[in-house]
């Protein structure tokens, strides 16, 4: 297996931009990228496009409007974790020797989409939506139990949403760029309690896009080349093997696997962007990926490590909550911003001598099952 | 008078006159399951016997719904109940105005109306605070 490396990002700045259709976003992020890169359109073999409701074959569309046609191309859907998705796909094809080079692509327009102004609806079918449940009350949910059986307060949670729209302010491809206190974000509307507005990722339009090379060929591109040094995607298994819902096993298992891949652990880890589309989640996150013990989780936050100068920054980008979270668009992002961060080129964001970082998604609702899908991906420099 | 008609096939069934929660158990490795499957999601087992499910559980977690689904108007409650099977089921809540709702409390089977479709009465599953008598 061939070691992999990240030459080229791109993003378009994330918000509500309902004048612009999706490929064009896509299109502006895979341009950025290839111009980073150094390379030209010629230079891509093959490219992955994760898209959840722009229609079909929304990567030629988007690949069309830069130069890069005629190539294998392959569009890809995995809830919130299709761009990750993407991306481990793409890395396969270089690791395993089937290509030296190729783009992977995120993007998602919520406001051009049928489902704009509304929650992502449940599947057709499906017996837990039918029944009244959607995504908040999801993890509205894990939060009670989390609350009342761990004794974590709403103040603790609130803590990570503060923590993260402070980033957001420093990251100019950012959402919202807006300071909120604890008692903004408890006192917001409630939507499934004991989660209020505030404590809710936005919907977002955006795209981001990375291109990838063997480490061989990045040499040729860069002296700054990041290497994938793991990349784990799992489907959730069922619920009934799924004994607390506070403590999500795919994540876990998600990132056990890529520590070991790594060859590296929690310890090693300099900046983390996960998946904080609730600000709950954050906390029960920090617990699974090995950052800490059950219970410490709340000290993170209240002592502020997780924040930018302390030992761990997570979500520097301002995280779903803050920069935004347009669905297929978020897992690319979060690269994105972990190789600006190991490069040295996150601006106010910048966490000092940056290593080693991790990303982690999760997403995808399916009655009887966990969630859909989880991946982790460890970069290092 | 409106028609019941069940929300799903399988789910529920009404035993002499009354309605019960439908489940299956595998003989295999005895996991139990809602709803029903030929084959045993667990261990792959393909004898599985038909178990009505306990009408009594606890509650493992619960929250109040403001936004609209496509079948409920805000404020509604829904829930995960556990039930002494092992497994946990998801339901509408009722009567949580007139009971707080807190995880742990001991919640009843109903079988009531879910919504209206046309003439006909949507029927499900839902669960009740238990009120000692």
């Amino acid at each position: 297996m061939r070691e992999v490396a990240i030459i080229g990002v791109g993003s378009t700045v994330f918000g509500k931009l309902p004048e612009r259709l999706p490929y064009e976003l896509g299109a502006e992020a895979a341009w950025a990228a290839v111009r980073d890169a150094g390379i030209t359109p010629k230079d891509v073999q093959f490219a992955y496009c994760s898209n959840l409701y722009g229609g079909m074959v929304i990567g030629q569309a988007v690949l069309g409007e830069i130069g890069i046609a005629g190539i294998e191309l392959t569009n890809i859907e995995n809830a919130c974790a299709g761009g990750a998705t993407a991306l481990r796909k793409a890395w396969w094809d270089i690791a395993s020797g089937l290509y030296n080079m190729g783009i992977v692509i995120g993007v998602e327009s919520m406001t051009t989409s049928p489902i704009a102004g509304k929650l992502i609806p449940p599947a057709k079918g499906d017996i837990t939506g039918e029944l009244g449940m959607n995504m908040v009350a999801r993890f509205a949910l894990l939060q009670r139990r989390y609350m009342d059986i761990f004794n974590v307060s709403l103040e603790h949670i609130a803590k990570v949403s503060v923590k993260n729209h402070h980033n957001g302010c420093l990251n100019p491809y950012s959402q919202y760029k807006k300071e909120f206190t604890i008692e903004e974000i408890i006192s917001s509307r409630p939507i499934c309690e004991p989660i209020t507005l505030l404590q809710c990722c936005p919907a977002t339009d955006g795209a981001a896009a990375v291109v990838l090379a063997s480490r061989d060929l990045a040499k040729r591109y860069t002296n700054k080349p990041v290497i994938i040094a793991a990349s784990v995607l799992k489907s959730g298994d069922y619920a009934f093997r799924w004994e607390d819902i506070t403590f999500s096993d795919m994540t876990y298992q998600c990132a056990n696997d890529a520590y070991e891949m790594a060859g590296l652990g929690p310890e090693d880890v300099d900046v983390c962007e996960l998946h904080d589309a609730f600000a709950v989640n954050e906390l029960q996150h920090y617990v699974e990926l090995g950052f800490c013990e059950r219970g410490e989780e709340v000290r993170l936050i209240e002592d502020g490590v997780t924040e930018l100068g302390g030992k761990l920054p997570v979500n520097t980008s301002g995280g779903l909550l803050a920069k935004g979270h347009p669905v297929s668009a978020t897992g690319v992002a979060q690269i994105v911003e972990l190789v600006w961060q190991l490069r040295g080129q996150a601006g106010k964001r910048q966490v000092d001598h940056a290593k080693v970082c991790l990303a982690h998604v999760i997403g995808g609702e399916v009655a009887g099952l966990e969630s859909g899908a989880v991946a982790v991906h460890i970069l290092k420099r | 008078m409106k028609t019941r008609v069940p929300f799903k096939e399988g789910l529920i069934e009404e035993v002499s006159g009354k309605w019960v929660l439908k489940g299956c158990r595998c003989k295999q490795c005895g996991q139990i399951m809602h709803p029903c499957r030929e084959v045993c999601l667990n261990c792959l087992g393909r004898d599985m016997e038909k178990v009505h499910l306990s009408e009594q559980g606890k509650l493992y977690s619960f929250t109040i719904v403001h936004m609209p689904s496509e079948h409920f108007n805000p404020p509604y409650a829904i829930g995960w109940i556990e039930i002494p099977e092992g497994i946990r089921i998801f339901s509408q809540i009722r009567g949580w105005q007139e009971h707080p709702l807190e995880i742990g409390m001991d919640m009843e089977l109903t079988i009531e109306k879910l919504w209206d479709e046309g003439e006909q009465e949507v029927t499900g599953y839902t669960f009740r605070p238990s009120v000692r008598r």
